[in-house]
């Protein structure tokens, strides 16, 4: 792999080890699957790219897109709270409705932003070369991302919503509405997702409305690989584990791509089955690795 | 003072299977007051407990604690009122966050809940020393998971968390029922004296008539949804085990004696 490649495979792990974050509040923390972020992680990218098309500071415009993306989680929230859907499918609701909505936004498939500034060209103005702005920035993101996460659980909130994802009647018999917990937490986790979606459009130059496509998985991917790799004890410890996790699945995906069987090289294409294979190795890996004696906990 | 006023719960109203499950119970408990609810299967006992927690409402009759009506006041904001301890000694507490993360939580029983740090630093000695009093030698072992405990440490943490901001009521649901009977002894004297340093008003239901006679000083029956028996004082401590399954097996026929009450 070259210098180039390992570049370009960091900085989309950073990337998408904010949307990991978000993924890590619901999955794990709240212990609510929810799909929504397949949706919410293209509508930060729309939002950011329209708003940008049309003129606004790229900073103001990611603002935006967290609270979009926010706005979306809470309707998945409620959906799930209020009417009583199950939790599966009311991300999975949010999701099919948010493909319209970003539609809407966008007002066409997608939105080029070639020649526009971003929140990377002013960095890339100073002479910093592209891949390296990139990765200062979003390193930067997801370093104060994992920081406010961090602090975050740390919270009378985030105690009484980490139990939430534990043991609900506890929560309830402790006088805290477990409705509301899982309303901040999907909530903020889609704010997160969003976040990374506008950041995706301003590093790649562009918005598509399928770009959310298997966003959850790999959003999976990397807390699993990272619970493989740095064990999840402790919330600080789990936390750093998604963003590392998060670079991990994309080298990984990097070098599986220059993988070369026979006459026939992988594709792209094969993404999702190198993802799926990625999955199941990291799911072994606790297994494997105390049976090969290496002292894990 | 908390007074249940004639209050009547149906399940499946309207069907084949329509339950009067409590059939017009009037009860006052007053402040300080340890009143041990007893009863048989179906006797309407859990589910008199679950109205006054609010995990069920009254179809009919009224709850009141100190003089407000609760009656139609949700579960988890009743629980500023409220302790309760449940018959799973694995409910009360989260396993995934630490000892003193649990506390924390708990004391913000009735409070709401903000950014603030949720463990303060100057709470620690607080929770040492609270937990000092459980004598499991758990004021050491504030970072670890409450997972890491066992079902009688656990709900021996759940009955501190329950006091730890001193509830109005506090609600005992067979709490002793899942456990060894070593476990179960021990943690029926933690709650002893956990409601006598507190002086606590308690509600335990239990279908144990010895600990029903033996705890607390006032012991109410129920059978098939009615309170049957209401005793205290003198009247009550008379009474033996013998006398209480004579009145159920007068109350229900024979069949008491087949249904295993002992």
């Amino acid at each position: 792999m070259s210098l180039y490649a390992f570049f370009g495979a960091v900085e989309q792990g950073l990337l998408f080890s904010i949307m990991a974050l978000g993924v890590f509040i619901t999955f794990r923390a709240l212990d609510f699957p929810d799909l929504s972020v397949d949706g919410t992680f293209p509508m930060g990218a729309a939002i950011s790219a329209i708003l940008i098309f049309n003129g606004v500071n790229p900073w103001i415009t990611i603002a935006i897109a967290v609270a979009g993306g926010a706005a979306a989680g809470a309707v998945t929230a409620i959906l799930n709270t209020r009417f009583k859907i199950l939790n599966l499918l009311a991300g999975i609701l949010t999701m099919i409705a948010l493909y319209s909505v970003n539609l809407r936004i966008m007002g066409m498939p997608n939105v080029p932003l070639l020649g526009f500034d971003t929140v990377f060209t002013s960095l890339e103005n100073t002479g910093m070369p592209a891949y390296m702005a990139n990765v200062f920035i979003l390193g930067i993101v997801a370093l104060l991302v994992g920081a406010f996460l961090i602090w975050f659980f740390h919270t009378e909130v985030g105690l009484a919503l980490r139990a939430t994802g534990d043991n609900m009647k506890m929560v309830k018999a402790q006088g805290a509405s477990t409705n509301r917990m899982i309303l901040i937490g999907v909530a903020l986790a889609n704010g997160l997702v969003a976040l990374a979606g506008a950041l995706a459009a301003q590093v790649q130059g562009f918005a598509d409305v399928s770009m959310g496509i298997g966003t959850i998985v790999a959003g999976l991917a990397s807390i699993i690989l990272g619970e493989a790799l740095i064990s999840s004890v402790g919330v600080v410890r789990a936390v750093i584990g998604v963003i590392i996790g998060s670079i991990a699945y994309r080298i990984a995906i990097a070098m599986a791509l220059t993988i070369k069987i026979g006459g026939v090289s992988l594709s792209p294409s094969d993404l999702n089955l190198i993802t799926a294979i990625l999955v199941v190795i990291a799911l072994m890996f606790p297994g494997l690795r105390s049976k090969i004696g290496v002292v894990g906990k | 003072m908390i007074s249940i006023d004639n209050v009547k719960k149906v399940f499946n109203r309207g069907t084949v299977n329509e339950n009067w499950a409590v059939k017009g119970v009037s009860l006052d408990i007053k402040q300080g007051s340890f009143v041990t609810v007893i009863g048989g299967n179906g006797s309407g006992k859990s589910t008199l407990l679950n109205l006054v927690a609010g995990y069920l409402k009254p179809d009919e009759g009224r709850i009141l604690i100190d003089d407000e009506d609760v009656s139609n006041v949700n579960d988890y904001k009743r629980a500023s009122y409220i302790g309760i301890v449940f018959q799973d000694p694995l409910s009360g507490t989260a396993k995934s966050l630490s000892i003193e993360e649990n506390l924390a939580i708990a004391m913000k029983r009735g409070k709401k809940r903000m950014f603030g740090m949720g463990v303060k630093s100057r709470d620690r000695d607080f929770y040492r020393e609270q937990l000092r009093t459980l004598d499991l030698g758990l004021e050491d072992r504030l970072k670890d998971k409450a997972g890491l405990l066992s079902g009688g440490q656990r709900q021996a943490l759940t009955l501190l968390m329950a006091t730890l901001v001193k509830p109005k009521i506090l609600l005992l649901d067979e709490h002793t029922a899942a456990l060894d009977p070593k476990t179960a002894d021990k943690i029926l004297k933690l709650t002893i004296k956990l409601v006598n340093e507190n002086n606590l008003t308690a509600m335990m239901v239990t279908h144990n008539m010895k600990q029903a006679l033996n705890l607390g000083d006032r012991t109410v029956m129920m059978q098939l949804g009615k309170k049957v028996l209401d005793v205290d004082g003198e009247e009550r401590s008379k009474l033996t085990v013998t006398d209480l399954l004579e009145l159920f097996s007068r109350e229900l026929g024979d069949e008491a004696y087949d249904a295993g009450m002992l």
